[in-house]
């Protein structure tokens, strides 16, 4: 069995499992005797006095001036702080309610106040808050923290959500890896398993599959694809330690082509930039030596968010990006919900058929508000970097018209509200084969175009790529997506607007001679493949790859493609 | 009764990280410190109090003390209140 996540921290793992999530249980709503009172609020004290001393212990640990240590600190503050404690001691006598439900209360209460404060940077303590108080109630739920200093064996670690705190307590000797549910964008935990080389996937749903998992069972996790294997068969397991050897040896043997710039043999240059779906991951780009980003996915922002972040959140999101990029491009791929992508906080409606329905440019158009605001915070945020704008899934002339009238709305806003906005260059992601048909139509307006291949292989093809009974009608390359990623590269050429790819066959180094040869401009690549696909480039030569493309394109089976590839790349 | 006003100047305001830092300092004093912001005071020794207030970057914020060491409580937390970012 497996399930899919997004990888934060790239690497291979094998392990068993061990479950430190702390789902609350459902909380007792009934009154409470009057003579139960008294126990309550001894409860109450001694669940705040033991999470404090485990915040104390968790503080030992680490570093007195790094942030975690003052994040920990704030938490024993609030758990300190005597007005909070009576204003739930008074709840639980007032409304004769469990220690559990004034905790849930209270901390609601200030949550909320705290989301009302005009600062976007302010009002987003709020979550640290509501994850203070879980943590208070699973205490109080009798739910020990886990200790984990007993561990003696190799851990892959399934949770819920991971404080800095938690991480702090972890025996880092042990875990091997750390797969979470949830993990916000910029999330801490994130950006602490990728310094600590922990290998780590956020948004994987683990404990939502059918069979739950035993601690103790065997689990790989491969973060390079972003895919958890539960009790995997020894087939699986032998061909991922495979891979894990190989990965180390690989990645260190790659690093010499870091700063290598980015052309062939016969100097012909190709830009590599990078997929992102995690603004905590920009940081790391340095490590691969990517020009920029290809592909930001905003729709990342919206998976973890109990509403849809404002315009200045977003406009602050977009700027921290823009800093941490130094200059560099920064691609903005706009809202691309709907189809697999299910966004809590957007209440979308089911669809018989949500490959084919609102999705992408379409769910943009149909909700202009949100569509609005987030164009106006990519307009401000233009003033301080190289922007470039895409919509995903534009089909037809129409849509892409519809979003640039509401660009101007946008901009009007913006002027009659007196903030500065900045220019950007437009472009969006063909993914469907009536996108590349009709390309002429649009390419006037654009700067830019990227193909979206793993979607327009989807659309060609007519077979849905999460169907695993599929498989076979979805293979990475056919002769009829190869036509249309030709035609797509031939029209922009011919129109010189720039042309990238930015699906998963960008990252094949094996398929990289072809695309090369086919005339690409940019390639958007997932970081952890970025340094072998250059290694390719580095060390190839254009004319080769030229000739290879010309041949591949008179191919007309599947078979006979994959074999032409593994016979150029065995060879050149 | 002592009390200054000053204009925090930190650009993600008073946030979490130094908001405990003032707290902490508050602390050592054995007056009680009040602080005031867009209409609504809390003290200074509540952390939880403190975050409801909204210290974000341009606010005015009175801070206000009475009895023993109340001018040095007021000097220090809103000497915090300045220069913490």
């Amino acid at each position: 069995m497996q399930v899919n996540g997004i990888v934060v921290s790239t690497g291979l793992a094998i392990g068993q499992a061990l479950n430190i999530s702390t789902h609350p249980q459902p909380l007792d709503l009934r009154l409470l005797p009057v003579a139960n009172i008294p126990s309550e609020k001894n409860a109450l004290k001694k669940a705040t006095d033991q999470l404090i001393s485990y915040l104390q212990d968790c503080q030992q640990r680490v570093c007195p001036s790094c942030d975690t240590f003052q994040l920990i600190d704030a938490d024993i503050l609030f758990l300190e702080d005597e007005a909070l404690l009576e204003d739930i001691q008074q709840h639980i006598e007032q409304y004769r309610v469990s220690a559990t439900v004034a905790v849930e209360r209270i901390f609601n209460e200030l949550a909320l106040a705290i989301a009302d404060i005009d600062d976007p940077y302010l009002a987003n303590r709020s979550q640290d808050i509501l994850l203070l108080a879980k943590r208070l109630i699973t205490t109080l739920q009798g739910k020990s923290q886990h200790d984990l200093s007993t561990l003696t064996k190799n851990t892959i670690l399934l949770a819920d959500d991971l404080t800095p705190a938690d991480f702090a307590m972890l025996p880092l000797k042990f875990i091997k890896g750390i797969v979470l549910e949830s993990g916000g964008l910029t999330s801490h935990t994130a950006i602490l398993a990728r310094s600590a080389g922990i290998p780590a996937l956020l948004n994987c749903p683990w404990s939502s599959q059918d069979g739950h998992i035993e601690d103790g069972s065997s689990l790989i996790l491969d973060a390079i694809e972003g895919v958890l294997y539960i009790e995997p068969n020894a087939e699986v397991q032998a061909s991922l330690e495979h891979k894990l050897a190989d990965y180390l040896k690989q990645q260190q043997a790659l690093l010499i082509y870091k700063d290598k710039p980015s052309h062939t043999l016969d100097g012909h240059a190709l830009t590599l930039r990078a997929n992102v779906g995690n603004l905590s991951d920009i940081s790391s780009l340095m490590l691969v030596g990517s020009d920029g980003i290809g592909l930001f996915r905003t729709e990342f922002l919206l998976m973890n968010a109990q509403a849809l972040p404002n315009e200045d959140q977003q406009y602050k999101l977009y700027c921290d990006a823009l800093q941490a990029l130094n200059g560099q491009v920064f691609t903005i791929r706009t809202f691309d919900v709907g189809a697999d992508k299910d966004i809590p906080c957007l209440n979308q409606h089911s669809e018989e058929n949500p490959a084919l329905g609102v999705r992408g440019i379409r769910y943009s158009l149909l909700h202009p508000d949100m569509f609005i605001v987030q164009t106006k915070a990519i307009l401000r945020a233009a003033c301080h970097g190289d922007i470039r704008l895409m919509f995903p899934m534009v089909s037809q002339i129409e849509e892409l018209l519809q979003a640039f009238e509401l660009i101007e709305q946008a901009k009007q806003q913006l002027v009659e509200q007196g903030k500065k906005f900045g220019t950007v260059q437009y472009g969006i992601v063909v993914e469907t084969p009536a996108a590349v048909l009709s390309l002429e139509s649009m390419l006037p307006y654009l700067d830019f175009v990227s193909i979206g291949s793993n979607d327009l292989t989807q659309y060609t093809l007519a077979a849905d790529r999460t169907n695993l009974k599929l498989a076979n009608l979805y293979p990475p390359l056919s002769p009829a997506v190869l036509k249309l990623i030709a035609m797509t590269i031939e029209k922009c050429n011919q129109a010189k607007v720039k042309v990238c790819l930015c699906g998963e066959l960008a990252s094949n180094a094996n398929v990289l001679p072809l695309l090369m040869g086919m005339g690409l401009n940019e390639l958007s690549i997932n970081p952890a493949s970025l340094l072998a696909v250059k290694a390719r480039i580095v060390e190839g030569n254009y004319s080769a790859f030229y000739q290879h493309a010309q041949s591949v394109k008179q191919l007309i089976s599947n078979a006979a493609i994959d074999e032409a590839i593994k016979t150029f790349n065995l060879s050149n | 009764m002592y009390q200054k006003t000053v204009t925090i100047t930190a650009p993600h305001g008073i946030h979490t990280r130094p908001a405990a830092l003032l707290v902490k300092e508050a602390k050592s004093f054995a007056c009680d410190v009040i602080v005031e912001c867009n209409g609504k005071q809390a003290s200074a020794k509540s952390l939880f109090k403190l975050q409801t207030l909204g210290l974000y970057q341009g606010v005015e914020v009175t801070v206000l003390a009475q009895g023993e060491q109340a001018q040095q409580a007021v000097e220090r937390v809103s000497e915090l209140l300045i220069t913490l970012s």
